[in-house]
């Protein structure tokens, strides 16, 4: 346990030095975030007029879809990480190790969590130099918390395809399934303000009920009915693609 | 008929072709504007006739139509850049080179497959629209005016790509200036109106060229008479194509020189 525990945190931190040596990598988690940050709240900053807003700023209320994506692009950056590992040789050698397998796991998640601690820090003081002051001290730490906890998913999605396509070519693939998670969900506006197509998806989609959870710590509003679907939200998230994650873990070596 | 028109059609007719040949380069030049119209339809939906400022439109899809189109066209016009980065990545610009095809067909034959290509995603993209319940307000004189504009657009665009291409000979490098138009259509009124906007965004916005030119298309949608926005946006779509053709032509002569 502790053999394997301490292997893991090499892997994360292999993972993290990685940020200093290919800067192309992780630049865009960084980038993509502040910009959707930026680009939205000016864009549609108009549609906070709409009674269902409240009058809360657009820029707060747009925080938690920028923490959310910057968690994404964390959780991205490990499946690519692992795609390349795979082609470069480096998974078949520590498969061959006495090393536990876990640990090609739960050592890019454990990175892929403190990734995410940066990118929603980040955030969060872009957010401060807009004029948004952190919601308190319970309130930020949902907002890391809840950025934590999509990271990992999306680390054990991206890991489960690199795992099954063993190539970097399958980026793309996990990219989009996390846009479109995203973009489903309530990124833009409340649920009551959604239409159409878009509000039946939202009701359904995982990532509504994360947001949701991290928007009303955001704007202060948060209470055990927001936070707790957030919560479950995220646990079956992880848990369903941490399966997903494990049994491409368990094909490796059978091709 | 000219030679050189003879060959700018050929050459063109090859970039249709071989783009159609390469769905990976289609693809993202149809699917991401049209789920980001459709994001926004649902996202925004409340929007028209509740803000203030915002024009009046029958329903969100018919304010997003433009910006889907434009979308469509910038991404459509990297891919033709790339295509000709390939080419010449490949020695097949050398060899074009070294044979009789008139030099101004080299270029004007990529542009045209470009605008050929444009035109047709335009009107995929009001089908698809209106299949939806877009209306063109400005009907069939609307519907022209929004070919004309996608055909100017479309020329500025892969003449940027192609001027990109003969500089850097790199596909991956035209493929570059894709997060640059993203970037370029977040910063203006492609998704949402200017007259919502306000401070340095929207400062950004009214220098944005990008906004003229989808105000312009979007006037054929939404009004039953074209009004100054129409004219503005075709007067900055004829300057852009212009200045790409002419800056264009300058890369294709310096590169000719340089290879001697």
């Amino acid at each position: 346990m502790r053999h394997g525990l301490t292997i893991s945190l090499g892997l994360a931190w292999r993972s993290l030095i990685l940020v200093r040596r290919m800067p192309s990598v992780f630049l865009p988690s960084l980038i993509m975030p502040l910009f959707i940050l930026i680009a939205t709240a000016g864009a549609f900053r108009g549609i906070s007029q709409l009674p269902q807003f409240e009058g809360a700023s657009y820029l707060r209320f747009t925080i938690p879809l920028a923490t959310v994506m910057g968690a994404g692009f964390a959780g991205i950056n490990a499946g690519m990480t692992m795609a390349r590992d795979i082609e470069g040789g480096f998974v078949d050698r520590l498969v061959a190790s006495p090393a536990p397998r876990i640990t090609l796991i739960v050592g890019p998640l454990i990175a892929a969590g403190l990734r995410s601690l940066f990118t929603t820090t980040v955030v969060l003081l872009a957010g401060l130099i807009g004029g948004i002051a952190p919601p308190g001290v319970s309130g930020t730490a949902v907002v890391y918390l809840l950025a934590i906890g999509f990271s990992c998913a999306t680390a054990c999605w991206a890991m489960g395809v690199a795992l099954r396509a063993r190539t970097i070519q399958a980026a793309p693939l996990m990219q989009v399934v996390v846009f479109l998670s995203v973009f489903t969900s309530v990124a833009y506006a409340p649920r009551e303000v959604l239409t159409g197509w878009l509000r039946d998806v939202s009701d359904l989609n995982p990532v509504t009920y994360i947001m949701e959870a991290s928007r009303a710590a955001e704007l202060g509003t948060l209470g055990w009915s927001e936070l707790w679907p957030g919560l479950v939200a995220v646990a079956g998230l992880i848990a369903l693609l941490g399966t997903w994650a494990l049994t491409g873990l368990a094909s490796l070596g059978r091709r | 008929m000219s030679p050189a028109v003879v060959q700018t059609a050929a050459l063109g007719r090859r970039a249709v072709v071989g783009t159609l040949r390469t769905p990976q380069a289609l693809v993202p030049s149809l699917f991401f504007p049209l789920v980001l119209m459709a994001i926004f339809t649902g996202s925004f939906g409340g929007a028209p006739g509740t803000i203030p400022g915002f024009p009046p439109v029958r329903g969100f899809l018919d304010f997003a139509l433009a910006g889907a189109i434009l979308q469509g066209i910038l991404i459509g016009g990297t891919s033709a850049g790339s295509a000709f980065a390939l080419d010449i990545e490949g020695g097949f610009f050398d060899r074009l080179v070294a044979s009789p095809v008139s030099r101004t067909a080299i270029l004007t034959g990529r542009i045209l497959g470009g605008v050929t290509l444009a035109m047709a995603q335009t009107l995929l993209f009001l089908a698809i629209g209106v299949a939806f319940g877009a209306r063109v307000e400005g009907g069939v004189r609307g519907v022209l005016i929004l070919l004309v504009l996608a055909a100017l657009l479309a020329v500025a665009v892969s003449g940027l790509g192609v001027i990109l291409a003969l500089r850097t000979g790199s596909a991956e490098a035209v493929q570059g200036t894709f997060p640059l138009f993203f970037a370029l259509m977040f910063f203006s009124s492609a998704f949402f109106p200017r007259e919502t906007m306000t401070g340095w965004f929207k400062v950004l916005a009214d220098l944005n060229p990008i906004s003229y030119l989808v105000e312009a298309m979007r006037d054929q949608i939404i009004e039953t008479e074209a009004t100054s926005a129409t004219l503005i946006g075709l007067g900055v779509a004829v300057a852009l194509a212009a200045l790409a053709l002419w800056a264009a032509n300058s890369a294709f002569h310096r590169r000719l020189e340089g290879d001697r």
